[in-house]
């Protein structure tokens, strides 16, 4: 099984402080079940705030909008209602929940593949609508005309940025967005339909880690918004999407020591660290290592705030400015769309343990009570290590070692091979018991809901809010039940 | 020396002697093989003309585009080579690193394609390795090319297995030496004169290096890289070790100030990577130990790369008449004026207006009758003096008003008897409604 390889989680003060308190997770599971998601709204706040501050230091203004796809939580929705964040609405119903939850219709913005009821309740509404194709757009434009409605506001989606001269960088084809060389035919149509339309800005949302690909992008919204001013509108916003990033790992070394064991064991030159050799995207082709990695790059030494510091910090391709400057001497405004970094440390899972076994190459199946889909930390590509919350009287699970480190996969409750919670050999400091709680750090980004599912009429996770009193008591709400006033 | 082309002028380089008293090992002849004194200056000429050469008259013959996954020596060898023969060169790069290099390939007249980063949420249908997308595109691509392919091309490991090792051990007097070592990029070199090497002497030792994991040293890989590299094989090594961008660069250091060595920073590494693991050897033997490093390139492209990692190296005194320069005394007396006041004064006194932002955003919209200085420019033309007469008024503009009321401090404090700074900036500006052209 060779030596074992740990992936420590990242814990801020309030995660950690909720895993050192054994006995209210315990309760917490026995009152609602396995599994539970804890979701704390006292975080969100501050990492809007966090946000904020690097605006602040570049001197920028514009909107911090939630992308309420990360998590469907209302209690972190209503909190943030209570700060002076924007949402990222990307169906009706987040859009209702948005709205039901505080947020007046100006301070959201409806993104991403549109239904006709979508579109209705956001012009109805007044949020912003982020128009993604010409069609869109002349949809929106007979829908405010035919109901009558009041003037949308839109920001125009943007893609395939092409870089001019001698270096062409090569972009990951995207579904979303219009092509920034068709950019003429919507403002034609903003200019031609100006009653019934009023043009915000441009945005654009890149899947790539990459400053370079993200500056090209960025200068090629400025040149847009500048086409658009010679056209006499007044847009003033470039909405520059998510993608800041989480970083999940505590030590950059154990990712690095990691990464590099499984890149061997692939390669056959130690033994394998996975459910029957799953390479997580890497093959073995004739003693070369191909294929990409498919992991999320879970220890980032610069990631959320930090990265949005970085690129406004990088200079823009051609126009030389750094990003920043380049917004501020344009007076445009920025608008970003943070998701999984807006709920960093915001998040923890817990399942309880149901099963142990031992396999024959010395390694034990945990089977807790919860599908892998329930922390869908495998799907997403994070690796962290999970997290041992004993029973009350079998001590610190983290701290109790006083044997060796147990390799063990942990598999959830489905009636299917597949369902593995996590594919990879992972340590804990002891053999778990029945009953145990596992833990699972920082899951409020896409790893909560994103891919729930209800297979084999199985319910679904309960969720509740958790934080603690001025006093420093704790108080948890059932998620639906919380309101900034709960207490 | 008289050579028809260029060409002939790829190998031969000349070994050189390390001073003992620069690296401090008492038993150890270290030797540098200057391979930066290649024509296009790097150890890539010898493979790009090996790897080129079979193919090059049928690419002639049908004006085939070479191309090559580089984003270094690889592709300036490659470009330089392809213009020699009248074709054009296109250069395929994971993320070109170094900008100098960069625009040396532009002014060689090189295509560049910037390859992807990697993708913030994880996609299933983004499955491959930048070499295998690369591989597939080249074979949807109908144009002719000619593809050379160094990751996996056995010309590349030849052409140091006919070339650059049997010149080590002609100059060692026939003698292979106890120590190779190398920096792994392609393994291309490393494996190309291990093998010779071994051949005369099996006992050869092999000092792999790749840059530490978090660490960019150009032209080396990393531990995870290098198993990507079709030519590598872990067995060439005796030792694969780990060198840091700091390492690399005080190694680079050492070679250009002790040594007379204009080496860039993977010649650096290498040396760096020799002596500390040759310390540990240090008189463990009775007779002496003779090791080659490769010194792969020359240090002037990389400038910008110590630039960013190491500035303390290019460090300059700060000039004395620098907003930098500036104190908060000088700061807080700087006279500010608000949007109304300036507008004021602007009506009836007409003084200078200069917007300090960049020349794209003054066009899109400025105040009516300023001048754009850029304040990379204007500094640059305050540190020699005052730009202006002291007779004209001058209202400094810039986004915040910051920027503006620092060079207002300095031009007060380099003697002009009126300079204000418009607070809040043109953001003030157009918040109050104050009209902004665009002529």
């Amino acid at each position: 099984m060779g030596a074992p390889l740990f992936l420590e989680p990242r814990l801020e003060p309030p995660l950690r402080e909720l895993l050192d308190d054994p006995g209210h997770l315990h309760d917490l599971v026995e009152a609602l079940g396995s599994p539970l998601h804890l979701v704390l709204p006292e975080v969100v706040a501050a990492n809007v705030a966090a946000f904020r501050a690097v605006y602040r230091r570049h001197r920028l203004g514009g909107r911090i909008c939630f992308a309420h796809k990360a998590n469907g939580s209302s209690a972190l929705v209503r909190r943030l209602a209570a700060t002076e964040a924007g949402l990222d609405a990307a169906s009706v119903n987040e859009l209702s929940h948005a709205l039901g939850s505080g947020f007046a219709p100006e301070r959201v913005v409806a993104t991403g593949p549109k239904n006709p009821a979508f579109l209705w309740l956001a012009a109805r509404a007044g949020a912003t609508v982020h128009v993604d194709a010409p069609a869109e757009l002349a949809d929106l434009v007979r829908l405010v005309r035919a109901e009558g409605l009041p003037r949308a506001r839109v920001l125009l989606r943007l893609s395939a940025f092409a870089s001019d001269g001698g270096v062409h960088l090569l972009a990951r084809r995207s579904r979303f967005g219009t092509p920034v060389g068709e950019v003429g035919e919507l403002l034609d149509v903003v200019e031609r339909e100006a009653d019934a339309v009023e043009l915000l800005g441009v945005a654009y949302h890149l899947d790539t880690t990459d400053l370079n690909e993200k500056a090209l992008a960025l200068e090629s919204c400025v040149r847009v918004l500048d086409e658009a001013r010679r056209r006499g509108l007044a847009p003033r916003v470039v909405d520059i999407g998510g993608g800041f990033g989480t970083s999940y790992l505590a030590d950059g070394e154990q990712w690095e020591r990691y990464t590099t064991e499984l890149t061997q064991a692939v390669l056959g030159r130690r033994p394998p660290l996975t459910w029957r050799g799953h390479g997580y995207g890497l093959r073995n082709e004739g003693g070369t290592a191909r294929g990409r990695l498919s992991l999320y790059p879970a220890h980032r030494p610069v990631a959320g705030p930090g990265y949005l510091d970085a690129l406004l910090s990088t200079p823009a391709p051609t126009l030389g400015r750094t990003l920043a400057d380049l917004l501020l001497e344009h007076l445009h405004d920025l608008w970003i769309e943070p998701g999984r970094a807006l709920v960093d440390q915001a998040g923890l899972s817990l399942a309880r343990v149901v099963d142990v076994r031992a396999t024959e190459d010395g390694a034990h199946l945990v089977r807790l009570a919860m599908t892998a889909a329930d922390v869908s930390l495998e799907e997403h590509g994070v690796l962290t290590d999970p997290l041992l919350v004993p029973r009350a009287g079998h001590g610190n699970g983290n701290g109790h070692g006083n044997g060796p480190a147990v390799g063990v996969y942990l598999v959830g409750d489905l009636c299917l091979e597949a369902d593995l919670v996590t594919r990879r050999l992972v340590f804990l400091p002891r053999l778990p018991d029945r009953g145990d709680l596992v833990a699972f750090a920082n899951t409020a980004g896409y790893c909560m809901d994103f891919r729930a599912h209800r297979a084999q009429l199985r319910p679904g996770a309960r969720r509740v809010a958790v934080g603690r009193r001025d006093d420093g008591t704790r108080w948890w709400s059932l998620d639906e039940q919380y309101w900034p006033t709960t207490r | 020396m008289r050579y028809d082309d260029i060409t002939e002028a790829i190998g031969n380089t000349p070994l050189v002697r390390i001073d003992p008293a620069v690296h401090g090992l008492r038993t150890v002849d270290l030797y540098a093989k200057l391979e930066m004194l290649n024509p296009f200056g790097s150890v890539k000429d010898r493979a790009a003309w090996n790897m080129l050469r079979p193919g090059l008259d049928a690419a002639v013959a049908e004006r085939a585009e070479v191309v090559e996954l580089s984003s270094g020596n690889t592709a300036k060898a490659l470009a330089a080579l392809a213009g020699l023969h009248g074709l054009t060169f296109r250069s395929v790069t994971n993320r070109m690193r170094v900008p100098e290099l960069r625009e040396l390939l532009l002014l060689l007249g090189a295509r560049i394609e910037e390859l992807p980063g990697r993708s913030e949420c994880l996609d299933p249908t983004d499955t491959d390795d930048p070499l295998t997308q690369f591989h597939r595109a080249l074979a949807e691509d109908d144009s002719a090319h000619l593809h050379t392919d160094q990751y996996f091309n056995p010309r590349n490991t030849e052409a140091h297995a006919t070339g650059t090792g049997p010149e080590i051990v002609k100059d060692l007097g026939c003698r292979a030496p106890d120590w190779f070592v190398a920096c792994v990029g392609t393994a291309g070199s490393s494996s190309g004169v291990a093998r010779v090497l071994r051949e005369h002497d099996p006992n050869v030792g092999v000092l792999g290096l790749v840059a530490a994991k978090s660490d960019f040293i150009p032209g080396i890989r990393t531990i995870d890289e290098v198993n990507e590299v079709g030519l590598f094989d872990p067995a060439t090594y005796d030792a694969i070790e780990a060198v840091t961008a700091d390492e690399a660069i005080d190694g680079m250091v050492e070679l250009n100030r002790r040594c007379g060595l204009l080496a860039g920073p993977t010649s650096g590494a290498a040396y760096r990577g020799a002596v500390r693991h040759l310390r540990a050897l240090d008189g463990t033997r009775p007779e002496r130990t003779t090791a080659v490093f490769i010194a792969c390139d020359r240090v002037e492209s990389y400038l910008g790369y110590v630039r960013r990692r190491r500035p303390e190296l290019l460090g300059r005194a700060p000039h004395r008449n620098s907003p930098a320069t500036v104190t908060e005394a000088e700061l807080a007396a700087v006279h500010a004026v608000d949007v109304e006041a300036a507008r004021r004064w602007i009506e009836e006194e007409r003084p200078l207006v200069i917007d300090l932002r960049g020349s794209h955003a003054y066009a899109a919209l400025h105040i009516e009758g300023s001048l754009n200085l850029v304040d990379e420019l204007f500094e640059q033309q305050v540190h020699g003096g005052l730009p202006f007469s002291r007779r004209q008024p001058v209202l400094l503009v810039c986004p915040v008003g910051e920027k503006s009321a620092r060079f207002a401090a300095l031009l007060t404090r380099m003697g002009h008897p009126d300079v204000r700074s418009l607070a809040g900036g043109v953001v003030a500006w157009r918040d109050a409604g104050a009209p902004l052209v665009r002529e």
